[in-house]
């Protein structure tokens, strides 16, 4: 699914609309560089769950736990560039939880996301507020990230 | 000698006191709930139900790994915590040869497996002899597909245990149809056998009470793609 938002309270909506999707479970990479709205993008999605968490990026703090049933977890691997960083985040222990986890930079590691995930990726726009939100599915039998 | 002995290692979690061969409590929960939320509700009831307070026991064991990340340091850190507000000693065991003692009784081999997500277990072998357990592969991080090789060169049956053990026998079974899967009672790492494996090994002091990671053999390869 391909979107086109003009403004951050569109990227919010196609975040809020993502989540209405989601399941204990789930979890929803986010792909795209500095300023491109994945922030807004993760705020929209707490509304879409019904939560009044202040959302912001957890750049330092790598997780932050927004409550709900099932629990809204958000990362941010900004700062990981090691599988020994990345474990000691605790961040597999969560993907055993019963919870909604969504990543910002999951750039950083790729090759750590679950078999099935939701990918999103951010693009510009032919204008400067324009951004291209991409919507995907992944994991098929045939495609297996941790190969 | 009184034992408090704990497990928190991996998704499910006890605490179960031993009183030198005697098993006098123990909590189990495989439940998916938070460690930080039932360990200590669980230490604390272990205790009272067998009518003790901290102060009555002797030696605190723990798994001090593998597992998972979080879960390893909880139970460690209220090890920790508990040995030096009494000024006791405690032990780390491997959470491996913890759950072999499951199969105390039996002539068998142990094939001890934890998941480790992403087709790979930390595994361990443990021949068991009735009332003697030997162990014969070190704790290590593998993929499955290296298991089965450890498997097939076994001579006597060969008994999956740990929360992998399920994964493994639905992975291994075509091609190994003599592999056998523990009971479900039988199947995860206790606290009770954390404390029965910890009579083979040296108590230390809480500061010296440390944690064995394994790396995982994905931890090779780039992160990012």
């Amino acid at each position: 699914m391909v979107y086109t938002s003009k403004s951050v309270k569109q990227t919010e909506n196609i975040g809020s609309e993502l989540s209405k999707s989601l399941s204990s479970g789930s979890v929803v990479a986010l792909f795209g560089g500095l300023g491109m709205g994945k922030t807004t993008f993760v705020r929209g999605m707490a509304k879409g769950l019904g939560l009044e968490a202040h959302v912001s990026s957890p750049t330092f703090a790598l997780v932050h736990d927004y409550g709900g049933n099932p629990t809204f977890y958000h990362f941010d691997m900004y700062r990981i560039n090691s599988w020994d960083g990345l474990y000691s985040t605790g961040f597999f222990d969560y993907l055993n939880n019963n919870s909604i986890i969504v990543i910002e930079w999951s750039e950083n590691i790729e090759n750590s996301l679950p078999n099935e995930y939701i990918r999103v990726n951010f693009e510009y726009g032919h204008e400067p507020d324009e951004r291209i939100i991409t919507i995907t599915k992944r994991g098929e039998k045939h495609e297996n990230t941790c190969n | 000698m009184k034992i408090l002995a704990i497990d928190s290692s991996a998704c499910a979690a006890s605490a179960a006191v031993m009183e030198d061969e005697r098993l006098m409590s123990e909590f189990f929960l495989n439940a998916g709930l938070t460690h930080s939320q039932t360990l200590m509700p669980m230490v604390d009831s272990a205790l009272k139900c067998a009518g003790l307070s901290c102060s009555d026991i002797d030696l605190f064991v723990v798994t001090n790994g593998p597992g998972s990340f979080t879960g390893v340091r909880i139970g460690i850190a209220a090890v920790k915590g508990l040995a030096q507000a009494v000024n006791k000693k405690c032990i780390g065991v491997s959470t491996l040869e913890a759950m072999a003692y499951n199969l105390l009784g039996f002539t068998c081999i142990a094939c001890c497996v934890m998941d480790a997500r992403c087709e790979q277990v930390y595994a361990a072998m443990f021949s068991i002899n009735i009332d003697k357990i030997t162990r014969i592969t070190q704790d290590s991080a593998i993929k499955i597909t290296e298991l089965s090789g450890m498997i097939r060169n076994c001579d006597l049956p060969v008994v999956l245990v740990g929360d992998g053990a399920e994964m493994c026998y639905n992975k291994l079974s075509p091609e190994l149809p003599e592999l056998r899967l523990a009971a479900e009672c039988n199947r995860f790492q206790r606290a009770s056998g954390a404390a029965l494996a910890s009579k083979l090994k040296d108590p230390v002091d809480f500061y010296n009470l440390g944690i064995n990671y394994l790396r995982l053999p994905q931890a090779e390869r780039e992160l990012k793609k």
